[in-house]
């Protein structure tokens, strides 16, 4: 951690051109997601554009992550309670994504994975 | 006694207390959003209706990008500027902070004022409209005024002009030589449904007082009485003949609706206890007069007949389970579309309380300056069971029934196969949305007469009034559209009513804003009332400014990831 004067000095240059970078990239975003000519992929907004969207947003993300918050440098008791959190968080979406699974028949032969084209017919349990 | 490790560090976590409840803090705040996130991807993946991608006005959430990563920017120097002692200079980025949450919160406030005056309808055919319904107002006598946006009306130029939902010029003229601004203010209503009745049924055992109130009001607003229609009688005691319970002429109130439920009910209950007793005698007679418990086997065959004892019969009393009152002259009843059914000779609540007269079709129907017209859910609609997209467009009511729209419509195919052509040569093609909507700019291009698709676009979306439109009597060529409420399945402002889309846009911006608001009163409490702990613990403040920019820099951390998401995807 800065904790000098001349390192905190130093720092404040970081961070300026950190925030010129997230500037920059806000730009960068809107840029492939508006103009025409730098439009990934088909035309349009596909899955390409997605990618790009949220890898431009996942970079901008961990600049202030590491950067303005700090975890370039900090004590494990943080690093573990921040990933603890973001596996929990992908644990919630996987609970949420194991819907597609679901065996479960809602009305006349229809699943949510059926409806989805995750169906798998051979896995199907007999009626 | 001082409250330990604020500014050193203890020695098994490294940290200082205050930093380590802030991560606990920041990990149930990933995980909330992760999970809200999630939601988000399940709703549009299971989408049943065309997801609006790419619809939200993209310029104020650039803006608010950069006001908050300009304020991440600050929060942090102002951190760096308490590291090193210097007040003066903390309180300054401190301020310009506060100033960039602030201003957040106000483009946000703008954001949601244009979404919650627009309105948009679904039709029967799946047809979606957008645009602002024309007003109309109600005067002392019933009798409906009708404004256009820009237009004129019986004769008279209406100085109305909306720019995203809100008129900007006030109503000045009164027809009746009243000042609006005065003791009587007129009420402008947007599409409503305009029903003139002359009967009111009300039923006494499940009517809801703010419905009856709000009707009124309404017939007290235009001078009429609700009278009952004839004298209720009743027979409310057993041992007493028939009497009246209200007379006819009795006007309608709370009061008098609440003393005839009271009796029904009453009677209702008395009734019921009666019939119990009845049926439970009978069944005794059948069973031999023996209790379940001392007979083995049932004294009774399934073909016995149970007989009831007509000696319980004069116990019964009869009360009406609804009174019916009349209102003469008619009422013109103003009234809110989600909450009454009507047809063209009654209108019914969702109390049971119903009008009898006349549906004023005129008034009722949607009347609206379109500023997009969205084929997309009819196109999706027509793929899902095999029908050909053009053919189906072709076949709407709004197709059928509106020339404008079918000029608009010709010129927007017309556009489309160049833009098909040009595209075609890269091996690419239209979007659907490019394919099957008409947007506000294309609408008013077309319009006007010009070539270009995409020339101008508004702040926080479509403009209707410009420059000198605004002091004029003008305004851009939308399409003036007029939808019958029968051909309409879902009218809404863009609120979470109308979509999935909307209803996680606002709950997800809604909590992110939450958590700005949160960050300024914190932040603030720093500013305003940190001097005295910067004078006595300068690094205890420090210790505290840089636990709540971790905070800002989280919140600043979900937007990055919601601008793209909501407005560019």
């Amino acid at each position: 951690m800065a904790d000098s004067v001349a390192e905190i000095q130093k720092a404040k240059k970081l961070y300026t051109l950190i925030g010129l970078i997230l500037f920059i990239f806000t730009g960068v975003t809107v840029a492939v997601a508006t103009v025409p000519f730098l439009d990934v992929g088909g035309h349009g907004f596909d899955s390409a554009d997605m990618v790009l969207g949220l890898l431009i947003a996942a970079f901008k993300a961990s600049l202030v992550m590491f950067i303005f918050m700090h975890l370039n440098h900090e004590k494990k008791l943080v690093y573990f309670l921040f990933t603890m959190g973001i596996i929990f968080g992908i644990f919630l979406m996987a609970i949420t994504a194991w819907a597609f699974s679901d065996p479960i028949r809602y009305g006349k032969g229809t699943t949510i994975s059926e409806k989805s084209g995750f169906y798998n017919p051979e896995r199907a349990p007999a009626n | 006694m001082d409250i330990p490790y604020t500014v050193t560090a203890r020695k098994d976590t490294g940290l200082y207390n205050a930093k380590v409840g802030i991560w606990l803090f920041l990990a149930s705040e990933v995980m909330l959003f992760g999970g809200l996130f999630s939601g988000y991807v399940f709703l549009r993946v299971y989408a049943d209706f065309p997801w609006p991608e790419r619809a939200l006005p993209v310029v104020p959430g650039l803006i608010n990008t950069f006001i908050l990563i300009a304020s991440s920017v600050t929060v942090v120097f102002a951190w760096a500027a308490l590291k090193m002692r210097k007040w003066r200079q903390f309180q300054v980025y401190m301020v310009i902070t506060l100033i960039c949450a602030a201003l957040f919160m106000v483009l946000k406030a703008v954001e949601y004022n244009a979404k919650w005056t627009h309105q948009a309808v679904r039709m029967n055919d799946f047809t979606v409209l957008e645009g602002h319904a024309h007003k109309f107002t109600i005067d002392d006598s019933g009798k409906i005024k009708h404004y256009h946006p820009g237009g004129h009306d019986d004769g008279h130029a209406s100085n109305q002009f909306e720019e995203n939902g809100m008129f900007l010029v006030a109503d000045k003229e009164d027809d009746h030589g009243k000042s609006s601004g005065g003791g009587s203010k007129t009420e402008h209503y947007f599409n409503q449904v305009v029903f003139e009745a002359d009967k009111i049924t009300v039923d006494l055992e499940r009517f809801y007082a703010p419905i009856i109130s709000d009707l009124m009001e309404q017939a007290q607003k235009q001078g009429r009485e609700i009278r009952l229609s004839k004298s209720v009688a009743g027979r409310p005691d057993a041992q007493v003949a028939e009497t009246i319970l209200a007379e006819e002429g009795d006007l309608l109130s709370l009061g008098l609706l609440k003393k005839l439920q009271g009796i029904h009910l009453d009677a209702k209950a008395n009734n019921a206890s009666v019939r119990t007793k009845q049926n439970r005698e009978a069944w005794a007679k059948l069973r031999g007069g023996l209790s379940r418990k001392e007979r083995n086997e049932p004294s009774y065959k399934i073909k016995d007949r149970l007989e009831l004892d007509p000696k319980f019969d004069e116990f019964l009393v009869e009360t009406s389970s609804s009174v019916t009152f009349t209102i003469e002259p008619k009422v013109t009843f103003v009234l809110k579309p989600q909450k009454v059914k009507e047809g063209p000779t009654s209108a019914s609540f969702k109390d049971g309380t119903l009008l009898g007269g006349k549906l004023d079709e005129k008034h009722s129907q949607i009347e609206m300056a379109a500023d997009a017209i969205d084929f997309r859910f009819v196109a999706q609609r027509a793929e899902e069971k095999g029908i050909d997209p053009e053919l189906a467009i072709q076949n709407t009511w709004l197709m059928k029934n509106n020339e404008t729209v079918r000029e608009l419509w010709e010129v927007h195919n017309k556009h489309i196969a160049e833009l098909e052509e040009k595209l075609a040569k890269k091996g690419k093609e239209p979007t659907d949305t490019e394919r099957y909507r008409m947007g506000w700019q294309e609408l008013v291009n077309i319009g006007e007469g010009k070539e270009v698709m995409d020339a101008f676009s508004g702040f926080a979306g479509p403009v209707h009034a410009i420059g000198e439109a605004k002091k004029s009597h003008y305004s851009r060529h939308f399409p003036e559209v007029v939808v019958p409420r029968e051909e309409v399945n879902l009218e809404s402002k863009f609120t979470p009513r109308w979509n999935n889309y909307y209803a996680i846009y606002f709950l997800i911006t809604a909590l992110h804003g939450l958590h700005v608001i949160g960050g300024i009163i914190v932040l603030g409490y720093f500013l305003f009332f940190g001097k005295k702990m910067y004078l006595n613990n300068p690094e205890r403040l420090a210790n505290r400014v840089e636990v709540c920019g971790l905070f800002w820099h989280f919140v600043d951390l979900v937007w990055i990831f919601l601008f793209p998401i909501l407005y560019l995807m």
